[in-house]
């Protein structure tokens, strides 16, 4: 392991994007950062709100129309290498929002998080647990220490 | 206090924050009119997260309706799946068992505690005051696991059902057994941080007359629950819904309509939900948890007002053929958001974020299509 | 014979900033894992995570176009800003005691001042997406004051950290220059001898009161937490330094670390006499003033809301009435 994938392993900068969701993933992913029981930052996961810091992208939400142009420029500010996380049912499969009208495409609803960005890993759940949402970052681990 | 007035004529220059800003949950647009830091005024644009739940809702059979409800917010989901339910309750006259009724009260408590903790955290971080957040942070974690120990999940519990609640939401003794002992957790670890934040003067000179709301101006603005009552209106839909005619419990006020009285007033809320879910644990009565002798019929518009941790939430259904014809419902931030914009005006900027979160900001609840089919 | 002399301080002064270099990366980790996360209690990261680890990480990210009016500038400053705390611990080794001219108070105190500004002009160049440019159809018919000048968040962090030049500084310089009271001399080499032979500055009224002027000075110009209106999160998000990446986020988080032990080095120069040198026992009473001042920091800044203009203003002026008795005590 050399020098780079070392120091990746003991930071990562964790940023949080919430497009349009019910609340529950944003609410449940802050706290599994900030609370005390699950502390994050034990792992070296570290919240930012800056994405020029950022290395990965937690999406929630099924990215509503407004949405969809400030997710995307955030994800462009993002350094290279950055990864995605898409949490939530929502953010997978655009939720019991997607299909409203049947066959006729909705206009509100821009998402899934893969229509507009490329997603690293999912992570499942309505709304995901923080337990969950940790597992998500670190099995992006891998990927992440390997980019160039 | 006079009223403050929004001044027009001059103004510096605009700051926009959002969608994405920490001291936010949810994504909106705040657009601040700020000279010399001082905000002038404030517009929030809203509409970010529109997904059109009633227009999904139209059509669907009564019960998948009601469980789409929990989806509009992730915070008061307990609130919005009664409140559907119990309007439709009212419309076609079904009676809930005691019992159930009971339970319900104590979901509803439990999501209140949680609430307002999450409140008082989220206010404690935008005052960048990361050990006070942290510690609430902590308190909440006992009742979400008393949550999800009830419903099965840690955001959407779906409790209620049409007619009752869920048989996965039977309180059994063990279930009271833990419900006890951590309520007494909560209720020890609550009363030391609120000794610990009136004790704090550096904290209290931070939110004193930061935001005031005055009582005319909140009344003017139709501000409703916790925001309303920090401006000393003791107005509390709780005292007039039938599930709470067996509790006794008092409505907290504030005079002020500042931040402090609002986080305060909060806290002290939290106390008098404790004491509500420990009536219904000692009185719990028994029988069944779901009626389901009822039947369907066409209803005519049904509504439903109840209380929830923030404030009035409003649902109308009118059913046709077992199915929503119609739905309507009005949830408690919309008429907050007055108050949100109003309570910026003449406070830093630095602030200003801060009297945005006092008045408990759920823009999640609020973005839905509102259209009136009248008949 | 001059120039063997002169090798061995270039030695010496390089040996001695390395090690400072060293120790100061772990000092963000240090008060984050055992002070900060402590009082929350929680486990909280690896002391090597966000002073080295984290600057490593950054140096390995690919960088990109900034979005700022003159990039080449914006690039520069942080760079600046570290050179500007390396000079000061330069100028704190008692090899440099040679050249009067950098070893004196006035030296040290116009290089804090560089600092100071580098912090105007980031705020002013740094054009992050997190406000004006998110795209949002916010300025539509209907809406309020469509003809109000926009400004970036980091516009307002920039006014205020003009703000912060003008008066928010004067407690640490007030308290720089209490010891020259009792010494008579603005040179370092005057200060360290005088306090050599008459015991540490910090053990007369004046150097006690000055001390505490100087703490709360430290915590000023370091913008940590009670402090920290031109970063703070609830408004500005990051101020000066939202749109540093990948390298240049690096310098910003070394400089940092750095900057912090340095100013606990001025301390122990200022105070007590002991300037940080590789070849004596001396240095280890730098190191642990270094991580006293951060612990101290820490546990201030784990227990206070972040101030805004209402506050700051009394706190500073208290500061400053208190940096004055010290002086004026140490005139007496």
């Amino acid at each position: 392991m050399g020098l780079k994938s070392f120091s990746r392993a003991r930071a990562i900068h964790v940023m949080l994007v919430y497009t349009g969701g019910c609340n529950g993933c944003d609410i449940e992913i802050v706290n599994s950062i900030l609370s005390p029981r699950f502390d994050a930052e034990q792992y070296n996961v570290f919240l930012t709100w800056n994405p020029r810091e950022a290395d990965v992208l937690v999406v929630t939400g099924p990215v509503t129309h407004l949405n969809r142009k400030p997710l995307e420029k955030i994800y462009e500010a993002i350094p290279n290498p950055k990864l995605v996380v898409a949490a939530g049912s929502c953010a997978l499969m655009g939720g019991v929002y997607k299909n409203c009208y049947g066959d006729i495409p909705s206009e509100e609803i821009e998402g899934p998080v893969e229509n507009i960005i490329p997603v690293d890993a999912k992570v499942p759940g309505c709304a995901v647990r923080p337990q969950d949402v940790l597992a998500g970052v670190v099995s992006l681990l891998p990927t992440l220490l390997d980019a160039d | 206090m006079d009223k403050k007035v929004p001044r027009s004529d001059i103004i510096e220059t605009e700051i926009p924050m959002g969608t994405v800003h920490p001291a936010a949950l949810e994504p909106y647009r705040v657009r601040f009119f700020v000279e010399d830091e001082i905000v002038q005024e404030a517009e929030i644009t809203i509409g970010v997260n529109h997904r059109g739940i009633e227009r999904i809702m139209e059509g669907l059979p009564v019960q998948k309706a009601n469980a789409l409800t929990e989806k509009i917010c992730g915070i008061c989901s307990n609130a919005h799946i009664w409140n559907s339910c119990r309007t439709a309750e009212l419309g076609l006259g079904i009676e809930i068992p005691e019992r159930a009724k009971y339970i319900r009260v104590i979901m509803g408590e439990l999501e209140r505690l949680h609430s307002h903790f999450l409140y008082l955290a989220h206010g404690c971080e935008v005052l960048s005051h990361e050990t006070f957040s942290m510690r609430v942070f902590y308190l909440r974690e006992i009742v979400m696991e008393l949550l999800a120990m009830i419903g099965g999940n840690r955001v959407q519990y779906g409790c209620s059902v049409l007619g009752g609640v869920r048989p996965r939401c039977e309180l059994d003794d063990a279930r009271i057994e833990r419900l006890k002992n951590d309520l007494n957790a909560i209720e020890e670890g609550l009363t030391g941080f609120v000794d610990r934040f009136l004790a704090d003067s550096i904290l209290l000179s931070r939110v004193t007359g930061i935001g005031v709301l005055p009582q005319k101006q909140a009344i003017e603005l139709a501000v409703t629950g916790p925001s309303l009552r920090a401006t000393g209106v003791a107005r509390d839909l709780r005292t007039t819904m039938f599930e709470y005619d067996d509790f006794d419990f008092n409505v907290i006020t504030q005079p002020d309509g500042d931040v402090k009285s609002n986080l305060v007033m909060r806290a002290l809320e939290s106390f008098e939900s404790i004491k509500i879910i420990r009536q219904a644990i000692a009185n719990l009565p028994e029988g069944k948890l779901v009626n389901q002798d009822w039947e369907m019929f066409d209803t005519d518009l049904s509504e439903s007002y109840i209380e929830v941790p923030r404030g009035t939430l409003y649902h109308s259904y009118a059913l046709e053929s077992g199915r929503v014809r119609h739905c309507i419902i009005r949830t408690p931030s919309m008429a907050n958001i007055g108050a949100m914009q109003y309570a910026c005006i003449g406070d830093q900027i630095t602030d200003a974020q801060l009297c945005i979160v006092q008045c408990d900001p759920c823009f999640t609840c609020t973005d839905r299509a509102i259209e009136i089919i009248r008949r | 014979m001059f120039s063997n002399t002169l090798l061995n301080s270039v030695v010496a002064v390089i040996l001695t900033v390395l090690v400072c270099f060293v120790i100061s990366t772990f000092l963000p980790g240090i008060e984050r894992k055992y002070v900060h996360a402590r009082i929350q209690q929680r486990i909280g990261p690896a002391v090597i995570a966000p002073g080295i680890m984290a600057p490593i990480k950054f140096m390995f990210k690919e960088n990109v176009e900034i979005s700022s009016p003159v990039p080449k500038l914006y690039k520069i400053l942080p760079i600046l800003c570290f050179i500007v705390v390396l000079c000061v611990l330069i100028a704190l080794t008692p090899q440099a005691y040679k050249i009067p001219a950098l070893a004196s108070l006035v030296a040290i105190v116009g290089f804090l001042k560089v600092e100071e500004i580098c912090y105007v002009l980031m705020g002013a160049l740094s054009k992050s997406v997190m406000s004006v440019r998110m795209p949002f159809p916010d300025r539509v018919k209907g809406a309020a004051h469509l003809k109000a000048p926009l400004s970036f968040i980091e516009d307002i962090s920039a006014r205020r950290s003009l703000r912060m030049i003008t008066y928010g500084s004067f407690p640490l310089y007030l308290a720089l220059f209490a010891p020259v009271t009792a010494v008579r001399s603005i040179f370092l080499q005057d200060i360290v001898a005088f306090q050599q032979a008459n015991g540490p500055f910090l053990f007369t009224v004046s150097g006690a009161i000055a001390a505490i002027v100087f703490f709360i000075g430290y915590m000023i110009i370091l913008n940590e937490y009670p402090f920290s209106i031109i970063k703070a999160k609830s408004d500005v998000i990051e101020g000066p330094y939202m749109e540093y990446a990948a390298k240049y986020r690096a310098v910003v988080f070394i400089t940092r670390g750095f900057f912090m032990f340095v100013l606990g080095a001025v301390f122990s120069v200022l105070f007590l006499g002991i300037p940080p040198n590789i070849f004596s026992w001396g240095i280890l009473v730098n190191i642990i003033v270094a991580l006293i001042f951060v612990f101290m920091m820490g546990i201030f800044s784990a227990f206070s809301p972040v101030f805004t203009n209402r506050q700051l203003l009394p706190t500073i002026l208290g500061a400053t009435l208190l940096g004055i008795l010290s002086i004026v005590v140490g005139l007496l």
